[in-house]
C-alpha cells in the first residue's frame, strides 16, 4: 500500500503481520460461519476492511519474498474471494463497484499528471516506434497464434476461416491492451525511477487511447468477417471520433478548474476528489465521454498548464493508498478461478505467444528507436500486465458478437486472471534488476500507491 | 433524488464539516452540536419537504452505520485526554456515575410511564426505556469545548465540564452493547446475554490491540489509516452481522488502542479532525430518518423522557455542588450544562433504529433529538453562567472568537 523505502521490517514485525493476517481471516471465518444465512448490505463494509486489511498485510508478507504489493492485494482478493473461503461473495464483489470507479479515476487522473512534456519529448522517439511495433506486430503474431489452435478453442468450433480470421483479429487487439492500474501500482511501491519506469508510464499511458482506436478499427473489420454479410462502415469512426474529442474537451475543463482551485483553495482535497470519482464518472458515463481519456487529460493538463501536479499527486497518494488496495484485492476477488482451471492450456498458450511476441516487438521497437540498453532489455517489462481495460474490451466484444461472445468473453477472463497475476511481477522484478528501485520515497513521491483492474 | 446527487450532497456537508474543524474560515459559525444539520435533515427529510425519500432513506443505511461506528472509535482513541491533558481517573469515575445515576433515573421513570400509558407490549418498554436511559446519559464534550474556548474559561470547573463531558462516553457505549445483546434477534443463539456483550467488546479489543500491534514502533501516517479504516470497518461489519452493537465494539476498538498503543496520541491527533466531517452527514441522515407522526401515548414518553433527564441532571448539579469543591454555588448551572448532547446520543439512537426498526425505534430517535435541540438551548448557556459565577470566565468581556481548532 505504502511505498517501501521505510525502515527494514524485522522478524517480530514480520510475525506480528502474519498473526495479524490470521486474525482478519479468522474474525471474517468466523462471523461468515456463525451467521452464514445473514447476507445484508452490511456486508459490502465488512468486505471493504477485510479486503483493505488483509490486501495490506499480505502485501507486506509477500514483499520478503520478493513479491510486488499488487500480488499481494491479488492473493488475499483470491483467497477471501468466492471461490475459495468465500467470505466476500459475488453478490458483494459486485457492489464494490463503485470503489472500482473511483480508483480508475484516481489512476487515470495520477496517470495524467505524471506525464511531464518535457519527459514525454525525451522518449519520444522510443515511445512512437514502441506503440506502432507493438499494436501492430503484437497484435498480427497473436492473432495467428489464435487462428492456429483455433481447433482446441470451444467456442470457434464450425466457424469458416473468414470467420475465424475475424474472431482472431479482435483477440489481438484484446492482446495489445496494457493495465494502467497495475503499472502505476508497481511504480508507487517501488517508487522506480529511470528509464524503464519513464517509458513504460508513458506508454502505457498512451496505448490507452490507441487501443480504443484499434478496436473500433478491428470490430469495423470483423464484422463482414464474422457476419458474412455487409460491407465496411465508418459510422464507428464517426462516434468515436466524437467521443474522443469530447473527452479531451471534458478532461482539459476539469483539468483547469482542479488547477484553480488547487491554487485558490487547496485544501480538503481528499473530499474533492472522492466528489470527482464518484460524481464526475457517472456524469461521464451518461454524457457517452469516456472517463479514463478525460481523467487522463486533467490530470496532463494540471501538471503541465499549471504548478499544482505535485499538490494534486500527493493527494491522489493519500486517498489511493486505501482505494487502491480496495480496489486490486477486490480484482483478485473477482478471478473467476474455476474458469481458470477449466480454459488454463489454452490460456496459457495465449499468454505466453503474448508475452513472447511483446518482448520480440519491444526488441524491435527500441532498436529502430536507439534506446538506451537498460530500456532494450527491460521495455517490455510492464506491458505484460492486463487487467480491467482488457475484460471491458472483451465485453465490448461480447455485445457486439452475441453469437461466440460469451465464449470469448469466458477466455478473455482466464487469459487476464494469468496475465494479471505474472505482469506485476515481471515488471517489479525487471526494475528491481534495472536498478531503478533503489530510491528513497522523497526522490519520487508522487505516485499513488499500489493496487486492481485496469 | 437521485442517490448520486445526495451522496454529493453529503460530500459537501462533509466538506462544510472540514472546514468547520479547520475553523480558519468559518469563526463562531453553527451551534456547538450541529443540531441545525438534525433539523435540515429533518426538513429534507420524508416527514417534511420529500426531497430525500424512504427508498434514499434506506439506501444509505450502511452510511449511516459506518460514520456512526467512526465517531465510536473517534470517542474511543480520544477518551482519555483532552488536549495534551489526561483526564484524571476520579474524574472518570465520577463522570461513569453520573451517566448512569442519569440512565438509571430517565430509565425507570420512562418504564413506569410506558407501563402504565402506552400499548407497547413489556419487551419494547424495556428496550425503549433501556435505551432512552442511555441516550440521556450522554454529555457532548463539543458544547463544553466550545464555551470554554469561546470564553478562554480556565480554571477546576472548566476542568471538570471538559473531563466529564469526554468521560460520559463510556457509559453508553457499554450499556448499548447489553441492550443489543438483549434485543431479540441477535445472533449467537447459544450465548447468553452477557457471553454476547463480550463478543462485541472482545471483537473490538482484539482489533484494537491488532491495530495497536501493527501500527508498531514507528508511526506512519499513510499505512496507519488504511489499518485503522480495515480494523474498523472489518469490526462494524462484524458486529453489525451477529447484530450487535457496532458502535461498541469499535468504542472499544479506540479505547484499546489509547490504551496500549504508544502512538495513542498521534492516532489521536489523526482522527479527531475527522470527526466533524463524519458527523455532519451523520446528522443529516439522522435528521431524515426522525418521524414525529407517532401515536400521542408515544409523544408523551418521550416528553417524559426528556423532562426526566433535566430533572436528573439538575439533581446531579445539586448533588455535585455539595460534595464537589469546584462546583459549590454553581450546581444548578452546573447540572445544567450537562444536558447538552450530540453526536453519541443520536449515534445510539440511530445504530438502534437500525437494530430493531420500529415504533420504539422512532420514539428513542426522537428523544435523541429533542435531546440535542435541548441541550443546544440549555446546557451552553448554563455553562457559561456557572463558568462566570466560579470565576473562571469574564461575564461580560467574551473572549477572542473561537477557532475550533482540531483538539488533538
Amino acid at each position: 500500500m505504502s511505498g517501501h523505502g521505510g525502515s527494514k521490517k524485522t522478524t517480530g514485525t514480520r510475525a506480528i503481520q502474519a498473526a495479524a493476517l490470521l486474525v482478519t481471516f479468522g474474525v471474517l471465518y468466523g462471523v461468515t460461519r456463525v451467521t452464514p444465512e445473514l447476507e445484508t448490505h452490511l456486508g459490502t463494509v465488512t468486505a471493504i476492511g477485510f479486503l483493505l486489511l488483509a490486501g495490506t498485510l499480505m502485501s507486506e508478507l509477500l514483499e520478503t519474498i520478493g513479491l510486488p504489493h499488487l500480488s499481494g492485494y491479488l492473493l488475499a482478493g483470491i483467497i477471501g474471494g468466492p471461490h475459495i473461503l468465500h467470505l466476500v461473495d459475488h453478490h458483494t464483489v459486485t457492489e464494490l463497484s463503485p470503489v472500482n470507479t473511483l480508483a480508475l479515476s484516481l489512476i487515470a487522473l495520477a496517470g495524467g499528471a505524471e506525464l511531464r512534456l518535457d519527459t514525454l519529448r525525451s522518449v519520444a522517439r522510443g515511445l512512437a516506434w514502441a506503440t506502432l511495433i507493438q499494436s501492430t506486430f503484437v497484435l498480427v503474431c497473436v492473432a495467428s497464434v489464435f487462428l492456429a489452435i483455433a481447433s482446441f478453442i470451444p467456442f470457434t468450433q464450425g466457424m469458416n476461416l473468414k470467420a475465424l480470421i475475424g474472431v482472431a483479429l479482435l483477440w489481438g487487439v484484446l492482446a495489445v491492451s496494457r493495465s494502467p492500474s497495475a503499472c502505476m501500482g508497481i511504480l508507487s511501491q517501488t517508487r522506480a525511477k529511470g528509464p524503464v519506469a519513464t517509458f513504460s508510464l508513458a506508454f502505457i499511458m498512451l496505448s490507452d487511447v490507441v487501443v480504443v482506436i484499434l478496436l473500433a478499427t478491428m470490430l469495423m473489420l470483423a464484422r463482414p468477417l464474422v457476419t458474412g454479410s455487409g460491407g465496411i462502415s465508418l459510422e464507428d469512426f464517426t462516434v468515436l471520433g466524437h467521443e474522443l474529442l469530447g473527452s479531451i474537451a471534458v478532461g482539459v475543463t476539469l483539468g483547469l478548474g482542479l488547477s484553480i482551485y488547487l491554487r485558490l483553495v487547496g485544501h480538503q482535497l481528499l473530499l474533492v476528489l472522492l466528489a470527482i470519482g464518484f460524481g464526475l464518472s457517472d456524469t461521464f458515463a451518461y454524457i457517452h465521454v469516456d472517463s479514463l481519456l478525460a481523467f487522463l487529460a486533467a490530470g496532463f493538463v494540471v501538471t503541465n498548464l499549471s504548478d499544482q501536479g505535485p499538490k494534486l499527486l500527493h493527494s491522489i497518494e493519500q486517498t489511493g493508498s486505501v482505494v487502491f488496495v480496495v480496489f486490486f484485492a477486490t480484482a483478485g476477488a473477482h478471478l473467476d478461478i474455476p474458469l481458470l482451471r477449466k480454459l488454463w492450456p489454452i490460456a496459457v498458450a495465449l499468454c505466453a505467444s503474448r508475452a513472447l511476441f511483446t518482448v520480440i516487438a519491444g526488441r524491435i521497437s527500441s532498436r529502430l528507436a536507439e534506446d538506451p540498453p537498460i530500456l532494450r532489455r527491460w521495455g517490455w517489462s510492464s506491458l505484460v500486465s492486463q487487467a480491467g481495460l482488457a475484460l471491458g474490451l472483451s465485453v465490448v466484444i461480447a455485445k457486439a458478437f452475441p453469437a461466440f461472445g460469451e465464449g470469448f468473453r469466458s477466455l478473455a477472463i482466464a487469459a487476464v486472471a494469468l496475465n494479471e497475476m505474472v505482469g506485476p511481477i515481471l515488471f517489479k522484478f525487471a526494475l528491481d534488476r534495472a536498478g531503478e528501485t533503489d530510491h528513497e520515497p522523497e526522490v519520487r513521491p508522487s505516485l499513488p500507491p499500489a493496487a486492481a483492474t485496469k | 433524488m437521485n442517490a448520486i446527487a445526495f451522496l454529493l450532497g453529503l460530500l459537501v456537508l462533509s466538506y462544510l464539516g472540514s472546514i468547520l474543524v479547520g475553523g480558519r474560515t468559518i469563526r463562531g459559525f453553527g451551534l456547538a452540536s450541529g443540531a441545525e444539520y438534525l433539523v435540515l435533515g429533518f426538513v429534507l427529510g420524508p416527514q417534511v419537504l420529500s426531497v430525500v425519500g424512504h427508498t434514499l432513506v434506506e439506501a444509505f443505511q450502511p452510511v449511516v452505520l459506518v460514520g456512526v461506528s467512526w465517531l465510536g472509535l473517534v470517542l474511543g482513541v480520544s477518551y482519555l485526554r483532552v488536549g495534551e491533558r489526561r483526564v484524571p481517573l476520579p474524574h472518570i469515575a465520577l463522570s461513569i456515575t453520573l451517566s448512569a445515576l442519569v440512565s438509571a433515573c430517565v430509565s425507570v421513570t420512562v418504564f413506569f410511564g410506558a407501563t402504565y400509558f402506552s400499548p407497547l407490549p413489556r419487551i419494547e418498554v424495556i428496550a425503549f426505556a433501556a435505551t432512552a436511559g442511555i441516550i440521556c446519559s450522554e454529555t457532548t464534550r463539543h458544547s463544553v469545548r466550545w464555551i470554554v474556548e469561546r470564553y478562554a474559561a480556565k480554571g477546576p470547573l472548566a476542568d471538570l465540564a471538559a473531563d466529564t463531558a469526554r468521560a460520559s462516553a463510556l457509559f453508553p457505549a457499554l450499556a448499548l452493547a447489553v441492550v443489543c445483546a438483549w434485543l431479540p434477534g441477535a445472533a449467537l443463539p447459544a450465548f447468553s446475554v452477557l457471553e454476547r456483550v463480550g463478543v462485541s467488546l472482545g471483537l473490538g479489543t482484539v482489533l484494537g490491540g491488532t491495530a495497536a500491534l501493527l501500527l508498531g514502533r514507528e508511526f506512519r501516517r499513510d499505512e496507519s489509516w488504511g489499518i485503522l479504516l480495515g480494523t474498523s470497518l472489518l469490526g462494524t461489519g462484524a458486529a453489525t452481522r451477529l447484530n450487535l452493537s457496532p458502535i461498541s465494539t469499535t468504542f472499544a476498538m479506540g479505547l484499546t488502542l489509547a490504551l496500549v498503543s504508544r502512538h495513542s496520541v498521534d492516532i489521536k491527533a489523526m482522527v479527531t479532525p475527522t470527526e466533524k466531517p463524519v458527523l455532519l452527514p451523520v446528522l443529516l441522515l439522522a435528521g431524515a430518518y426522525v418521524n414525529v407522526k407517532l401515536p400521542m401515548p408515544l409523544l408523551v414518553l418521550v416528553a417524559t423522557a426528556i423532562v426526566a433527564k433535566i430533572l436528573a441532571r439538575v439533581f446531579c448539579g445539586a448533588l455535585l455542588s455539595i460534595t464537589t469543591r469546584s462546583v459549590r454555588g454553581v450546581g444548578l448551572e452546573f447540572g445544567g450544562s450537562m444536558l447538552s448532547c450530540g453526536a453519541l446520543g443520536l449515534a445510539i439512537a440511530l445504530s438502534f433504529a437500525i437494530r430493531h426498526p420500529g415504533v420504539v425505534a422512532d420514539t428513542v430517535l426522537l428523544v435523541a433529538s429533542v435531546g440535542v435541540l435541548l441541550g443546544e438551548w440549555l446546557g451552553p448557556g448554563s455553562l457559561r453562567r456557572a463558568l462566570a459565577r466560579a470565576g473562571e470566565i469574564k461575564p461580560e468581556v467574551p473572549g477572542p472568537q473561537p477557532t475550533l481548532p482540531s483538539e488533538a
